[in-house]
């Protein structure tokens, strides 16, 4: 069906004043940001219930609307540890004016506007890149404001059915490696130069509203939209109360990460640190931050201790052993938090989106993956495991040398493949609990346990639970490629899973509960 | 020929034995209680030799495997039963990264293994792969992934995934198998 002229509820182009139509448009957005997202459900059949009608016609593989949000921008391959705020408002002012001469010869309706992002696209030249694109696209497309966000490269078109022909070049154009190149588009983005054009006034009002439902909501929203930190000069943020209260793991963690100075980590009583707790790091209150956004992706690591500690005089070194606190994720520094949970953040996009495909360029040409499964008792239903056993590298179990070595996955077109004929899964990123458990200049090494639901097949809605472990070689400009990779699954029941899932720390967020958990609790047998 | 294992077991606890075990097919492995000994690396043992031979891909994985099931049968046994020995099995340097709780360098780790109460570890699930030596700057190593359950005296059983880093140090008689870090976590650690 084709987009009715760039606006919805049915009002006549010719009618409407330019102005009056923005805000609808804006409205209209916002409403369907904080629908929470039904995980499971069609994004046909969803688009359709809400009548959101810019969502019609796109072809969005992702059964979520999400795009990464908007962060900083970064110059191509300059590293990300060098951006920071002051780098933002430079990068603002010196926004090019003919950008905006650009944005208006084509404003002759306000039109949607739609955010493309090509994941890793760090990696391309951005001429290059939009030839390539350009070369496979039935319709010519104008990008606005190009940029690289971290790992991706980022564009707006302004027209659904542009967006629509890009959307349809996604996975039928390779680079010079001979990978695939995803192409995702989200119509909730807005370029900067197009959001000056707005009263200012209005959006304030706008973000202010957006801002403080948002935060309640959060927990609602598995992905968060990019929206909200197009423009860093929002209204008083109240994730910034918040954010100042939460603590990070970094009293123990070393500030260089390199194999030469592994000794400067300090050898420590978990039991002693109970009481003494660092500051938490400042980049938190940064309100362009896409730390923040990032935080909100993973409210689980945002949860600290799950008990309570103890007083001071039982901790440290005293006669009654005891287990230590057991504590939320683990990253060693802000840098590689950032730069982890931006990895995964990408990872689980594609992953998640329906061709799989697009993951060849998260891995080493001669890359390893294995699966492995466990079941336990008290699990719901050991049948949705059952697709998986054949694949199953146990090798307690597996002992025939030959077996083993099949069950091995080598090179990373093998694990694409493999992967690829894994069932389509929603990954619950809120449920995500990390530890980046050892790094070197030339590798990283991380661990995510968190749940999914297998959205097709057979076993359609079943949770599951995972724990993966990555091992990654970095690149010079901070990119990883995956060179070892071990999943594990296991079924959930209810208890475990729903401990898992619950953050215990008292911040707005934990008063309502992700959307996902409770679907979830529908599914366990009582 | 693992029998042997439970009534060895249950020796002196401080006196270190040396025992040989004779595989079907394979070479002998001597191992001491608190090392983890296999034979020596293709391509890296004979020094005499100046065409060393390039260890191809299945030799690799197959070597990776033998490594982490002797590994893992010493390192649990010796966790639940010789628990002032455990740390014989960590590099210098190693770190632990314990339910979020960072413990580095071997004093730590000493520290943090005589105030963890006794443990009864059961291990339902091992895979291990090699890493790849772009990764390790040729430094040959293993990953090597558990899970299972464990019970510390005084707590609740809880279900456990655990993975480890094992650096090889070759000898021209053998390959000594050391834990360059460990990453363990509670199943449901948010209720424990």
């Amino acid at each position: 069906t084709s987009l009715p002229s760039g606006h919805t509820m049915g009002h006549s182009d010719q009618v409407v004043r330019r102005r009056a139509r923005r805000w609808d448009m804006y409205q209209m957005r916002f409403s369907s940001v904080f629908q929470p997202v039904n995980l499971g459900m069609h994004s046909s059949s969803h688009q359709q219930q809400d009548g959101h009608a810019a969502m019609q016609g796109v072809r969005v593989e992702s059964p979520l609307r999400y795009t990464p949000y908007a962060i900083s921008p970064s110059h191509r391959r300059v590293s990300f540890l060098k951006q920071d705020q002051t780098h933002v408002n430079m990068e603002r002012e010196q926004k090019p004016p003919e950008r905006r001469v650009e944005v208006n010869r084509s404003h002759g309706t306000l039109g949607s506007w739609f955010k493309i992002t090509i994941p890793f696209g760090i990696k391309y030249n951005e001429k290059w890149l939009l030839n390539l694109i350009q070369n496979k696209c039935s319709v010519s497309f104008n990008p606005v404001e190009f940029r690289y966000e971290k790992m991706n490269a980022t564009f707006f078109v302004e027209n659904a059915s542009v967006a629509s022909a890009l959307k349809n070049v996604s996975g039928k154009i390779w680079d010079e490696d001979n990978e695939k190149v995803s192409i995702f588009v989200c119509p909730d983005g807005i370029p900067h130069s197009v959001q000056r054009e707005l009263k200012s006034e209005k959006v304030e009002q706008v973000k202010l509203a957006v801002n403080h439902q948002q935060a309640l909501d959060i927990q609602k929203l598995p992905i968060y939209s990019d929206f909200m930190t197009c423009d860093t000069k929002m209204a008083p943020n109240p994730r910034k109360g918040v954010a100042a209260s939460l603590h990070v793991h970094e009293e123990n963690t070393p500030k260089v990460m390199s194999s030469g100075e592994t000794d400067k980590w300090k050898g420590t009583e978990p039991g002693e640190k109970c009481v003494d707790r660092s500051p938490v790091c400042t980049t938190f209150l940064d309100n362009s931050s896409n730390i923040n956004s990032i935080l909100e992706l993973f409210p689980k690591l945002l949860c600290l201790d799950a008990q309570q500690s103890p007083g001071p005089t039982l901790c440290g070194l005293e006669a009654h052993k005891r287990l230590p606190t057991c504590k939320g994720s683990f990253f060693g520094s802000e840098m590689l938090k950032n730069l982890v949970l931006q990895f995964l953040q990408q990872y689980y996009l594609i992953y998640d989106s329906g061709d799989r495909q697009g993951l060849l360029c998260a891995y080493h040409d001669e890359a390893c993956l294995s699966l492995s499964i466990s079941f336990n008792p008290g699990d719901s239903a050991l049948s949705n495991l059952f697709k998986y056993f054949k694949d199953n590298r146990n090798i307690k179990a597996v002992k025939d040398p030959d077996l083993r070595g099949q069950l091995l996955r080598h090179t990373k077109r093998d694990i694409v493949d493999f992967l690829g004929a894994l069932p389509k899964t929603q990954h619950d990123l809120s449920s995500f609990l990390v530890d980046t458990w050892y790094q070197t200049k030339r590798m990283l090494c991380f661990s995510v346990n968190g749940v999914f639901k297998e959205v097709e097949g057979q076993s359609q809605g079943s949770v599951l639970a995972f724990t993966r472990t990555f091992i990654a070689t970095r690149g010079s400009n901070s990119s990883l490629r995956i060179v070892n990779d071990e999943l594990f699954l296991r079924g959930t029941s209810h208890q475990r899973t729903q401990s898992a899932l619950f953050t215990l720390v008292p911040t707005p967020f934990s008063s309502s509960m992700p959307a996902f958990s409770q679907e979830q609790q529908k599914m366990v047998p009582s | 020929s693992r029998k042997f294992r439970s009534n060895w077991s249950q020796g002196d606890k401080d006196t270190t034995k040396e025992v040989t075990i004779i595989r079907r097919g394979h070479t002998p492995a001597r191992w001491t209680r608190e090392e983890v000994v296999t034979p020596p690396l293709p391509g890296h043992a004979a020094t005499s030799s100046l065409m060393a031979t390039p260890m191809d891909f299945k030799t690799y994985v197959d070597q990776a495997c033998r490594a982490a099931e002797e590994f893992v049968s010493i390192y649990y046994d010796t966790m639940d039963k010789r628990r002032q020995a455990l740390t014989r099995l960590y590099l210098d340097k190693a770190t632990l990264i314990w339910n979020g709780n960072i413990v580095s360098g071997l004093d730590a780790l000493n520290n943090f293994f005589d105030m963890l109460p006794s443990s009864e570890f059961q291990v339902n699930m091992l895979d291990c792969q090699p890493v790849h030596e772009q990764a390790t700057q040729s430094q040959t190593t293993i990953l090597v992934v558990t899970s299972g359950t464990v019970k510390f005296d005084g707590n609740k059983q809880h279900y456990f995934n655990q993975n480890f880093l094992l650096t090889a140090q070759s000898t021209p008689n053998n390959t000594v198998w050391k834990i360059a870090s460990d990453c363990f976590r509670f199943q449901d650690w948010a209720s424990s």
